[in-house]
Protein backbone atom coordinates (compact mmCIF):
# COMPACT_ATOMS: atom_id res chain seq x y z
CA UNK A 1 0.00 0.00 0.00
CA UNK A 2 1.25 3.48 -0.82
CA UNK A 3 1.84 6.14 1.80
CA UNK A 4 -1.27 8.07 0.66
CA UNK A 5 -3.46 4.95 1.07
CA UNK A 6 -2.06 4.28 4.52
CA UNK A 7 -2.58 7.91 5.53
CA UNK A 8 -6.17 7.92 4.21
CA UNK A 9 -7.02 4.67 5.99
CA UNK A 10 -5.50 5.95 9.26
CA UNK A 11 -7.43 9.25 9.04
CA UNK A 12 -10.78 7.70 8.00
CA UNK A 13 -10.65 4.72 10.37
CA UNK A 14 -9.18 6.94 13.09
CA UNK A 15 -12.01 9.46 12.91
CA UNK A 16 -14.90 7.02 12.40
CA UNK A 17 -13.94 4.03 14.56
CA UNK A 18 -11.79 6.17 16.89
CA UNK A 19 -14.70 8.60 17.35
CA UNK A 20 -17.10 5.74 18.03
CA UNK A 21 -14.76 4.22 20.62
CA UNK A 22 -14.20 7.58 22.30
CA UNK A 23 -17.95 8.35 22.54
CA UNK A 24 -18.65 4.82 23.72
CA UNK A 25 -16.10 5.12 26.54
CA UNK A 26 -17.62 8.49 27.52
CA UNK A 27 -21.14 7.03 27.55
CA UNK A 28 -20.03 4.06 29.69
CA UNK A 29 -18.34 6.49 32.10
CA UNK A 30 -21.50 8.61 32.46
CA UNK A 31 -23.70 5.54 32.91
CA UNK A 32 -21.37 4.22 35.64
CA UNK A 33 -21.46 7.62 37.34
CA UNK A 34 -25.27 7.69 37.22
CA UNK A 35 -25.38 4.16 38.63
CA UNK A 36 -23.07 5.15 41.49
CA UNK A 37 -25.19 8.24 42.16
CA UNK A 38 -28.22 5.95 42.37
CA UNK A 39 -30.06 7.62 39.48
CA UNK A 40 -30.96 4.42 37.62
CA UNK B 1 -51.26 13.18 25.45
CA UNK B 2 -49.67 11.45 28.41
CA UNK B 3 -46.33 9.86 27.65
CA UNK B 4 -46.57 6.24 28.83
CA UNK B 5 -43.64 4.37 27.39
CA UNK B 6 -39.89 5.03 27.41
CA UNK B 7 -36.80 3.19 26.19
CA UNK B 8 -35.63 1.38 29.30
CA UNK B 9 -31.98 2.50 29.12
CA UNK B 10 -29.46 4.51 27.13
CA UNK B 11 -28.17 1.31 25.53
CA UNK B 12 -31.56 0.10 24.29
CA UNK B 13 -32.24 3.56 22.87
CA UNK B 14 -28.89 3.51 21.05
CA UNK B 15 -29.28 -0.04 19.75
CA UNK B 16 -32.81 0.64 18.50
CA UNK B 17 -31.78 3.90 16.82
CA UNK B 18 -28.74 2.23 15.25
CA UNK B 19 -31.36 -0.13 13.81
CA UNK B 20 -32.93 2.86 12.02
CA UNK B 21 -29.62 4.14 10.68
CA UNK B 22 -28.08 0.85 9.61
CA UNK B 23 -30.03 -0.35 6.60
CA UNK B 24 -29.42 -1.92 3.23
CA UNK B 25 -27.84 1.40 2.12
CA UNK B 26 -24.82 0.76 4.36
CA UNK B 27 -24.19 -2.55 2.67
CA UNK B 28 -25.04 -2.23 -1.01
CA UNK B 29 -25.31 1.51 -1.73
CA UNK B 30 -22.21 2.58 0.16
CA UNK B 31 -19.84 0.19 -1.68
CA UNK B 32 -21.28 1.11 -5.08
CA UNK B 33 -21.00 4.84 -4.42
CA UNK B 34 -17.41 4.49 -3.14
CA UNK B 35 -16.49 2.57 -6.31
CA UNK B 36 -18.14 5.14 -8.60
CA UNK B 37 -16.45 8.06 -6.83
CA UNK B 38 -12.78 7.21 -6.77
CA UNK B 39 -12.46 5.00 -3.67
CA UNK B 40 -10.51 6.86 -0.99
CA UNK B 41 -11.29 10.26 -2.57
CA UNK B 42 -14.90 9.73 -1.56
CA UNK B 43 -14.16 8.71 2.02
CA UNK B 44 -12.72 12.10 3.02
CA UNK B 45 -15.82 14.23 2.21
CA UNK B 46 -17.99 11.36 3.52
CA UNK B 47 -16.38 11.76 6.96
CA UNK B 48 -16.72 15.58 6.81
CA UNK B 49 -20.46 15.37 6.04
CA UNK B 50 -20.91 12.95 8.95
CA UNK B 51 -19.84 15.89 11.12
CA UNK B 52 -21.70 18.73 9.40
CA UNK B 53 -24.90 16.99 8.27
CA UNK B 54 -25.67 13.68 9.97
CA UNK B 55 -24.67 14.25 13.60
CA UNK B 56 -26.23 17.79 13.92
CA UNK B 57 -29.51 16.57 12.38
CA UNK B 58 -29.61 13.47 14.61
CA UNK B 59 -29.09 15.79 17.62
CA UNK B 60 -31.91 18.05 16.34
CA UNK B 61 -34.30 15.13 15.81
CA UNK B 62 -33.68 13.60 19.24
CA UNK B 63 -34.16 17.02 20.85
CA UNK B 64 -37.41 17.73 18.96
CA UNK B 65 -38.90 14.35 19.91
CA UNK B 66 -37.78 14.46 23.54
CA UNK B 67 -38.89 18.07 24.07
CA UNK B 68 -42.26 18.04 22.32
CA UNK B 69 -43.27 14.35 22.78
CA UNK B 70 -44.98 14.61 19.38
CA UNK B 71 -44.24 13.14 15.95
CA UNK B 72 -42.84 15.48 13.25
CA UNK B 73 -46.19 17.23 12.61
CA UNK B 74 -46.74 18.21 16.24
CA UNK B 75 -43.03 18.79 16.89
CA UNK B 76 -42.63 21.29 14.05
CA UNK B 77 -45.97 22.98 14.78
CA UNK B 78 -44.85 23.37 18.39
CA UNK B 79 -41.40 24.78 17.63
CA UNK B 80 -41.86 26.69 14.36
CA UNK B 81 -45.53 27.61 14.75
CA UNK B 82 -48.86 26.01 13.81
CA UNK B 83 -48.76 27.44 10.26
CA UNK B 84 -45.72 25.27 9.56
CA UNK B 85 -47.18 21.98 10.75
CA UNK B 86 -47.45 20.88 7.11
CA UNK B 87 -43.65 20.64 7.03
CA UNK B 88 -43.87 17.93 9.68
CA UNK B 89 -46.64 16.22 7.71
CA UNK B 90 -44.35 16.30 4.66
CA UNK B 91 -41.56 14.60 6.66
CA UNK B 92 -43.97 11.83 7.73
CA UNK B 93 -45.32 11.45 4.22
CA UNK B 94 -41.86 11.14 2.62
CA UNK B 95 -40.73 8.45 5.07
CA UNK B 96 -44.06 6.66 4.65
CA UNK B 97 -43.75 6.74 0.85
CA UNK B 98 -40.27 5.23 1.25
CA UNK B 99 -41.74 2.58 3.60
CA UNK B 100 -44.08 1.42 0.80
CA UNK B 101 -41.21 0.28 -1.41
CA UNK B 102 -38.67 -0.42 1.35
CA UNK B 103 -40.94 -3.25 2.47
CA UNK B 104 -40.55 -4.72 -1.04
CA UNK B 105 -36.74 -4.45 -0.78
CA UNK B 106 -36.91 -6.12 2.67
CA UNK B 107 -38.88 -8.92 1.00
CA UNK B 108 -36.16 -9.37 -1.65
CA UNK B 109 -33.56 -9.82 1.11
CA UNK B 110 -35.75 -12.39 2.88
CA UNK B 111 -36.36 -14.30 -0.35
CA UNK B 112 -32.63 -14.41 -1.21
CA UNK B 113 -31.86 -15.54 2.35
CA UNK B 114 -34.32 -18.43 1.96
CA UNK B 115 -32.86 -19.26 -1.46
CA UNK B 116 -29.34 -19.25 -0.01
CA UNK B 117 -30.23 -21.44 3.00
CA UNK B 118 -32.02 -23.97 0.83
CA UNK B 119 -29.06 -24.14 -1.57
CA UNK B 120 -31.36 -23.12 -4.41
CA UNK B 121 -29.30 -19.97 -5.04
CA UNK B 122 -26.30 -22.03 -6.15
CA UNK B 123 -28.23 -24.19 -8.61
CA UNK B 124 -27.68 -21.56 -11.29
CA UNK B 125 -24.74 -19.65 -12.71
CA UNK B 126 -26.80 -17.04 -14.55
CA UNK B 127 -27.74 -14.69 -11.73
CA UNK B 128 -29.13 -11.98 -13.98
CA UNK B 129 -31.78 -14.41 -15.30
CA UNK B 130 -32.32 -15.65 -11.74
CA UNK B 131 -33.03 -12.06 -10.64
CA UNK B 132 -35.21 -11.34 -13.70
CA UNK B 133 -37.28 -14.48 -13.15
CA UNK B 134 -37.75 -13.62 -9.50
CA UNK B 135 -38.56 -9.93 -9.99
CA UNK B 136 -41.11 -10.62 -12.71
CA UNK B 137 -42.95 -13.27 -10.68
CA UNK B 138 -45.57 -12.90 -7.90
CA UNK B 139 -42.89 -13.59 -5.27
CA UNK B 140 -41.77 -9.97 -4.60
CA UNK B 141 -45.39 -9.17 -3.69
CA UNK B 142 -45.67 -12.21 -1.44
CA UNK B 143 -42.42 -11.41 0.37
CA UNK B 144 -43.45 -7.74 0.67
CA UNK B 145 -46.61 -8.90 2.53
CA UNK B 146 -44.57 -11.26 4.73
CA UNK B 147 -42.11 -8.45 5.62
CA UNK B 148 -44.95 -6.12 6.53
CA UNK B 149 -46.53 -8.85 8.70
CA UNK B 150 -43.26 -9.49 10.55
CA UNK B 151 -42.82 -5.78 11.22
CA UNK B 152 -46.46 -5.36 12.31
CA UNK B 153 -45.97 -8.23 14.78
CA UNK B 154 -43.07 -6.29 16.38
CA UNK B 155 -44.58 -2.79 16.34
CA UNK B 156 -47.92 -3.86 17.88
CA UNK B 157 -46.01 -4.73 21.05
CA UNK B 158 -44.89 -1.13 21.48
CA UNK B 159 -41.50 0.27 22.37
CA UNK B 160 -40.13 -1.78 25.27
CA UNK B 161 -41.75 -5.13 24.45
CA UNK B 162 -41.48 -4.84 20.68
CA UNK B 163 -38.93 -2.49 19.11
CA UNK B 164 -36.46 -2.58 22.00
CA UNK B 165 -36.54 -6.38 22.39
CA UNK B 166 -36.13 -7.18 18.70
CA UNK B 167 -33.35 -4.59 18.25
CA UNK B 168 -31.44 -6.12 21.17
CA UNK B 169 -31.31 -9.38 19.21
CA UNK B 170 -31.05 -8.25 15.58
CA UNK B 171 -28.43 -5.48 15.86
CA UNK B 172 -25.78 -7.50 17.75
CA UNK B 173 -26.53 -10.43 15.39
CA UNK B 174 -26.06 -8.15 12.37
CA UNK B 175 -22.73 -6.88 13.69
CA UNK B 176 -21.61 -10.42 14.51
CA UNK B 177 -22.43 -11.60 10.99
CA UNK B 178 -20.61 -8.64 9.42
CA UNK B 179 -17.52 -9.44 11.52
CA UNK B 180 -17.59 -13.12 10.42
CA UNK B 181 -17.90 -12.02 6.79
CA UNK B 182 -15.10 -9.46 7.26
CA UNK B 183 -12.80 -12.13 8.71
CA UNK B 184 -13.45 -14.41 5.72
CA UNK B 185 -13.17 -11.61 3.17
CA UNK B 186 -9.83 -10.18 4.35
CA UNK B 187 -8.32 -13.66 4.54
CA UNK B 188 -9.01 -14.31 0.84
CA UNK B 189 -5.98 -14.21 -1.46
CA UNK B 190 -5.72 -10.84 -3.25
CA UNK B 191 -8.13 -9.21 -0.76
CA UNK B 192 -5.49 -6.55 -0.13
CA UNK B 193 -6.10 -5.19 -3.67
CA UNK B 194 -9.69 -4.38 -2.71
CA UNK B 195 -8.62 -2.74 0.56
CA UNK B 196 -5.99 -0.75 -1.36
CA UNK B 197 -8.57 0.57 -3.80
CA UNK B 198 -11.00 1.32 -0.98
CA UNK B 199 -8.49 3.54 0.81
CA UNK B 200 -6.49 5.00 -2.09
CA UNK B 201 -7.63 8.53 -2.96
CA UNK B 202 -7.44 9.68 -6.54
CA UNK B 203 -5.94 13.10 -5.91
CA UNK B 204 -7.30 14.42 -9.24
CA UNK B 205 -10.83 13.60 -8.14
CA UNK B 206 -10.73 14.97 -4.62
CA UNK B 207 -11.78 18.47 -5.71
CA UNK B 208 -14.47 17.19 -8.07
CA UNK B 209 -17.74 18.70 -6.78
CA UNK B 210 -19.68 15.55 -7.75
CA UNK B 211 -17.76 13.50 -5.19
CA UNK B 212 -18.64 15.99 -2.46
CA UNK B 213 -22.30 15.99 -3.45
CA UNK B 214 -22.40 12.19 -3.56
CA UNK B 215 -20.75 12.07 -0.14
CA UNK B 216 -23.43 14.39 1.25
CA UNK B 217 -26.21 12.38 -0.40
CA UNK B 218 -24.82 9.14 0.99
CA UNK B 219 -24.75 10.61 4.50
CA UNK B 220 -28.28 11.97 4.13
CA UNK B 221 -29.70 8.65 2.91
CA UNK B 222 -27.63 6.33 4.97
CA UNK B 223 -27.72 7.70 8.53
CA UNK B 224 -31.46 8.33 8.61
CA UNK B 225 -30.78 11.93 9.66
CA UNK B 226 -33.62 14.22 8.65
CA UNK B 227 -36.11 11.41 7.96
CA UNK B 228 -38.18 12.06 11.12
CA UNK B 229 -37.56 8.45 12.23
CA UNK B 230 -35.04 9.38 14.93
CA UNK B 231 -37.46 12.11 16.06
CA UNK B 232 -40.14 9.42 16.52
CA UNK B 233 -37.80 7.36 18.74
CA UNK B 234 -36.78 10.56 20.58
CA UNK B 235 -40.37 10.79 21.86
CA UNK B 236 -39.68 7.70 23.96
CA UNK B 237 -36.42 9.00 25.50
CA UNK B 238 -36.48 9.22 29.29
CA UNK B 239 -36.54 12.76 30.74
CA UNK B 240 -33.02 12.41 32.11
CA UNK B 241 -31.64 10.99 28.85
CA UNK B 242 -28.69 12.66 27.15
CA UNK B 243 -29.04 13.88 23.56
CA UNK B 244 -25.65 14.90 22.16
CA UNK B 245 -23.56 11.90 23.15
CA UNK B 246 -26.26 9.45 22.05
CA UNK B 247 -26.60 11.22 18.69
CA UNK B 248 -22.83 11.10 18.14
CA UNK B 249 -22.78 7.39 18.97
CA UNK B 250 -25.48 6.73 16.38
CA UNK B 251 -23.86 8.78 13.60
CA UNK B 252 -20.40 7.33 14.17
CA UNK B 253 -21.81 3.83 14.79
CA UNK B 254 -23.66 3.93 11.50
CA UNK B 255 -20.63 5.04 9.49
CA UNK B 256 -18.49 2.43 11.28
CA UNK B 257 -20.84 -0.27 9.98
CA UNK B 258 -20.55 1.19 6.47
CA UNK B 259 -16.74 0.99 6.67
CA UNK B 260 -16.97 -2.61 7.87
CA UNK B 261 -19.30 -3.54 5.00
CA UNK B 262 -17.15 -1.62 2.47
CA UNK B 263 -13.93 -3.41 3.44
CA UNK B 264 -15.76 -6.77 3.31
CA UNK B 265 -17.31 -6.18 -0.12
CA UNK B 266 -14.22 -4.68 -1.76
CA UNK B 267 -12.01 -7.51 -0.43
CA UNK B 268 -14.47 -10.17 -1.65
CA UNK B 269 -14.99 -8.66 -5.09
CA UNK B 270 -11.29 -8.01 -5.78
CA UNK B 271 -10.31 -11.47 -4.51
CA UNK B 272 -12.89 -13.54 -6.35
CA UNK B 273 -13.89 -11.61 -9.44
CA UNK B 274 -12.77 -13.25 -12.66
CA UNK B 275 -13.65 -10.15 -14.70
CA UNK B 276 -13.11 -6.48 -13.97
CA UNK B 277 -13.72 -6.09 -10.23
CA UNK B 278 -14.45 -2.37 -10.50
CA UNK B 279 -17.23 -2.94 -13.03
CA UNK B 280 -18.86 -5.39 -10.66
CA UNK B 281 -18.79 -3.09 -7.65
CA UNK B 282 -19.85 0.07 -9.47
CA UNK B 283 -22.42 -1.43 -11.84
CA UNK B 284 -25.93 -0.40 -10.81
CA UNK B 285 -27.85 -3.25 -12.40
CA UNK B 286 -31.64 -3.39 -12.27
CA UNK B 287 -33.03 -1.15 -9.49
CA UNK B 288 -29.44 -0.44 -8.39
CA UNK B 289 -29.23 -3.98 -7.05
CA UNK B 290 -26.65 -5.38 -9.47
CA UNK B 291 -23.91 -5.85 -6.91
CA UNK B 292 -26.07 -7.42 -4.21
CA UNK B 293 -28.48 -9.65 -6.06
CA UNK B 294 -26.51 -10.50 -9.18
CA UNK B 295 -22.74 -10.37 -8.59
CA UNK B 296 -22.43 -11.24 -4.91
CA UNK B 297 -24.33 -14.57 -5.19
CA UNK B 298 -21.89 -15.49 -7.97
CA UNK B 299 -18.92 -14.55 -5.79
CA UNK B 300 -20.33 -16.40 -2.76
CA UNK B 301 -20.48 -19.56 -4.88
CA UNK B 302 -16.65 -19.36 -5.04
CA UNK B 303 -15.83 -18.02 -1.57
CA UNK B 304 -14.50 -21.43 -0.38
CA UNK B 305 -14.00 -24.81 -2.03
CA UNK B 306 -16.80 -26.31 0.09
CA UNK B 307 -20.36 -25.91 -1.19
CA UNK B 308 -21.72 -26.12 2.38
CA UNK B 309 -19.51 -23.27 3.55
CA UNK B 310 -20.48 -21.20 0.51
CA UNK B 311 -24.14 -21.73 1.42
CA UNK B 312 -23.32 -20.68 5.00
CA UNK B 313 -21.58 -17.44 3.96
CA UNK B 314 -24.26 -16.50 1.41
CA UNK B 315 -27.02 -17.26 3.94
CA UNK B 316 -25.56 -15.11 6.72
CA UNK B 317 -24.91 -12.27 4.23
CA UNK B 318 -28.54 -12.14 3.13
CA UNK B 319 -29.67 -12.65 6.73
CA UNK B 320 -27.61 -9.59 7.75
CA UNK B 321 -29.14 -7.65 4.88
CA UNK B 322 -32.63 -8.72 6.00
CA UNK B 323 -31.93 -7.75 9.63
CA UNK B 324 -30.62 -4.34 8.50
CA UNK B 325 -33.71 -3.79 6.35
CA UNK B 326 -36.24 -5.01 8.90
CA UNK B 327 -34.97 -2.78 11.76
CA UNK B 328 -35.17 0.27 9.47
CA UNK B 329 -38.64 -0.74 8.23
CA UNK B 330 -39.83 -1.03 11.85
CA UNK B 331 -38.93 2.63 12.45
CA UNK B 332 -40.79 3.76 9.30
CA UNK B 333 -43.94 1.94 10.44
CA UNK B 334 -43.51 3.36 13.96
CA UNK B 335 -43.25 6.92 12.57
CA UNK B 336 -46.52 6.55 10.65
CA UNK B 337 -48.27 4.98 13.65
CA UNK B 338 -46.93 7.64 16.02
CA UNK B 339 -48.51 10.32 13.83
CA UNK B 340 -51.86 8.51 14.09
CA UNK B 341 -51.40 8.15 17.88
CA UNK B 342 -50.93 11.96 17.98
CA UNK B 343 -54.30 12.22 16.21
CA UNK B 344 -55.87 10.22 19.06
CA UNK B 345 -55.95 6.80 17.38
CA UNK B 346 -54.82 3.79 19.43
CA UNK B 347 -51.57 1.95 18.53
CA UNK B 348 -53.51 -1.19 17.58
CA UNK B 349 -55.91 0.65 15.29
CA UNK B 350 -53.09 2.77 13.91
CA UNK B 351 -51.11 -0.34 13.07
CA UNK B 352 -54.04 -1.92 11.23
CA UNK B 353 -54.47 1.28 9.18
CA UNK B 354 -50.74 1.71 8.43
CA UNK B 355 -50.04 -1.96 7.66
CA UNK B 356 -53.11 -2.27 5.39
CA UNK B 357 -52.27 0.90 3.45
CA UNK B 358 -48.58 -0.09 3.21
CA UNK B 359 -49.49 -3.58 1.97
CA UNK B 360 -51.61 -2.10 -0.84
CA UNK B 361 -49.31 0.82 -1.71
CA UNK B 362 -46.27 -1.47 -1.90
CA UNK B 363 -47.88 -3.65 -4.57
CA UNK B 364 -46.97 -1.44 -7.61
CA UNK B 365 -43.29 -1.39 -6.51
CA UNK B 366 -43.33 -5.15 -5.99
CA UNK B 367 -44.69 -5.73 -9.50
CA UNK B 368 -42.72 -3.12 -11.40
CA UNK B 369 -39.10 -2.25 -10.69
CA UNK B 370 -39.43 1.00 -12.69
CA UNK B 371 -42.18 2.18 -10.35
CA UNK B 372 -39.93 1.40 -7.38
CA UNK B 373 -37.08 3.34 -9.03
CA UNK B 374 -39.36 6.34 -9.58
CA UNK B 375 -40.46 6.38 -5.94
CA UNK B 376 -36.88 5.92 -4.74
CA UNK B 377 -35.82 8.90 -6.89
CA UNK B 378 -38.69 11.22 -5.94
CA UNK B 379 -38.70 10.58 -2.18
CA UNK B 380 -34.95 9.99 -1.91
CA UNK B 381 -34.36 13.57 -3.09
CA UNK B 382 -37.38 14.57 -0.98
CA UNK B 383 -35.48 13.55 2.16
CA UNK B 384 -33.11 16.47 1.68
CA UNK B 385 -36.13 18.78 1.96
CA UNK B 386 -37.16 16.93 5.14
CA UNK B 387 -33.75 17.78 6.63
CA UNK B 388 -34.28 21.41 5.59
CA UNK B 389 -37.66 21.54 7.37
CA UNK B 390 -36.12 20.23 10.61
CA UNK B 391 -33.39 22.87 10.34
CA UNK B 392 -36.03 25.55 9.58
CA UNK B 393 -38.08 24.69 12.67
CA UNK B 394 -35.01 25.15 14.87
CA UNK B 395 -34.06 28.44 13.20
CA UNK B 396 -37.64 29.64 13.77
CA UNK B 397 -37.55 28.58 17.42
CA UNK B 398 -34.12 30.18 17.83
CA UNK B 399 -31.05 28.01 17.32
CA UNK B 400 -29.28 29.27 20.43
CA UNK B 401 -32.40 28.94 22.60
CA UNK B 402 -32.94 25.41 21.22
CA UNK B 403 -29.34 24.50 22.00
CA UNK B 404 -29.19 25.90 25.53
CA UNK B 405 -32.71 25.05 26.74
CA UNK B 406 -33.43 21.76 25.02
CA UNK B 407 -30.22 20.04 23.90
CA UNK B 408 -28.16 21.15 26.88
CA UNK B 409 -31.17 20.90 29.22
CA UNK B 410 -32.24 18.15 31.63
CA UNK B 411 -30.20 14.97 31.41
CA UNK B 412 -27.44 16.20 29.12
CA UNK B 413 -24.09 14.58 29.81
CA UNK B 414 -22.27 16.61 27.18
CA UNK B 415 -22.99 20.29 26.59
CA UNK B 416 -22.95 21.24 22.93
CA UNK B 417 -21.15 24.42 21.87
CA UNK B 418 -22.17 27.38 19.70
CA UNK B 419 -20.89 25.60 16.57
CA UNK B 420 -24.25 23.83 16.51
CA UNK B 421 -26.02 27.19 15.84
CA UNK B 422 -23.77 27.82 12.84
CA UNK B 423 -24.24 24.35 11.37
CA UNK B 424 -28.02 24.25 11.79
CA UNK B 425 -28.68 27.87 10.70
CA UNK B 426 -26.13 28.28 7.91
CA UNK B 427 -24.39 25.09 6.81
CA UNK B 428 -27.41 22.79 6.58
CA UNK B 429 -29.58 25.26 4.59
CA UNK B 430 -26.63 25.87 2.22
CA UNK B 431 -26.10 22.12 1.78
CA UNK B 432 -29.82 21.65 1.05
CA UNK B 433 -29.96 24.38 -1.61
CA UNK B 434 -26.77 23.17 -3.33
CA UNK B 435 -27.76 19.51 -3.23
CA UNK B 436 -31.34 19.87 -4.47
CA UNK B 437 -30.29 22.30 -7.22
CA UNK B 438 -27.53 19.96 -8.32
CA UNK B 439 -29.77 16.89 -8.42
CA UNK B 440 -32.50 18.66 -10.35
CA UNK B 441 -30.17 20.47 -12.79
CA UNK B 442 -28.09 17.35 -13.50
CA UNK B 443 -31.28 15.39 -14.13
CA UNK B 444 -31.96 17.71 -17.09
CA UNK B 445 -28.81 16.45 -18.78
CA UNK B 446 -29.85 12.78 -18.71
CA UNK B 447 -33.41 13.37 -19.89
CA UNK B 448 -34.15 15.76 -22.75
CA UNK B 449 -37.80 15.74 -21.62
CA UNK B 450 -36.79 16.73 -18.09
CA UNK B 451 -40.17 18.40 -17.55
CA UNK B 452 -42.22 15.25 -18.30
CA UNK B 453 -43.79 14.16 -14.97
CA UNK B 454 -44.35 10.61 -16.21
CA UNK B 455 -40.69 9.72 -16.72
CA UNK B 456 -38.93 7.53 -14.16
CA UNK B 457 -36.00 9.70 -13.05
CA UNK B 458 -36.12 13.37 -13.98
CA UNK B 459 -36.83 16.79 -12.53
CA UNK B 460 -40.44 16.82 -13.80
CA UNK B 461 -41.58 13.78 -11.85
CA UNK B 462 -40.00 15.13 -8.64
CA UNK B 463 -41.55 18.60 -8.94
CA UNK B 464 -44.93 17.14 -9.97
CA UNK B 465 -45.20 14.70 -7.05
CA UNK B 466 -43.78 17.14 -4.48
CA UNK B 467 -46.19 19.86 -5.65
CA UNK B 468 -49.23 17.59 -5.28
CA UNK B 469 -48.21 16.40 -1.81
CA UNK B 470 -47.20 19.84 -0.47
CA UNK B 471 -50.37 21.50 -1.82
CA UNK B 472 -52.60 18.89 -0.16
CA UNK B 473 -50.69 19.12 3.12
CA UNK B 474 -50.89 22.93 3.20
CA UNK B 475 -54.64 22.73 2.52
CA UNK B 476 -55.13 20.19 5.32
CA UNK B 477 -52.70 21.88 7.72
CA UNK B 478 -55.22 23.64 9.96
CA UNK B 479 -57.29 20.48 10.39
CA UNK B 480 -54.31 18.21 11.07
CA UNK B 481 -52.73 20.61 13.56
CA UNK B 482 -56.07 21.06 15.36
CA UNK B 483 -56.46 17.28 15.61
CA UNK B 484 -52.91 16.90 16.97
CA UNK B 485 -53.37 19.59 19.65
CA UNK B 486 -57.03 18.74 20.43
CA UNK B 487 -56.29 18.45 24.18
Amino acid sequence: MSLVSILTSVVVIGIVWGGLTCFLIKAIKYEKKKLNDGEE
Amino acid sequence: MKQEEYFSSRWTLIISTIGIAVGTGNIWRFSRIVAQNGGGSFLIPWVIFLLIWSVPLIIAEFALGKHTRFGPLGAIAKTAGKNFGWMGSYIVLVSTAIMFYYSVVTGWCLRYFISAVSGNLFKTTDYLSYWNNFSSSFEPMLFHFISMLIVAFVVIRGITNGIEKISKVLIPALLGILLILLARAVSLPNAIEGIKYFFTPDLNMIFDYKIWLNALTQNAWDTGAGWGLILAYGIYMRKKEDITLNAALIGFGNNSVSLLAGITIFSTVFALSSVDAMTQVSESGPANTGLTFIYLPLLFSKITSSNLLNIFFASIFFLALFFAAVTSLISMVELAIRTLIDFGISRKRGLIIVASIAAVMGVPSSMNVDFLLNQDWVWGVGLILSGAFISFSIIKYGADRFRTEIINGTGSDVKIGKWFNFIISILIPVQVVVLISWWLISSTSWDSQWYNPFHIENAGTVIFQWAIVISILILLNKKLVKQTFRD
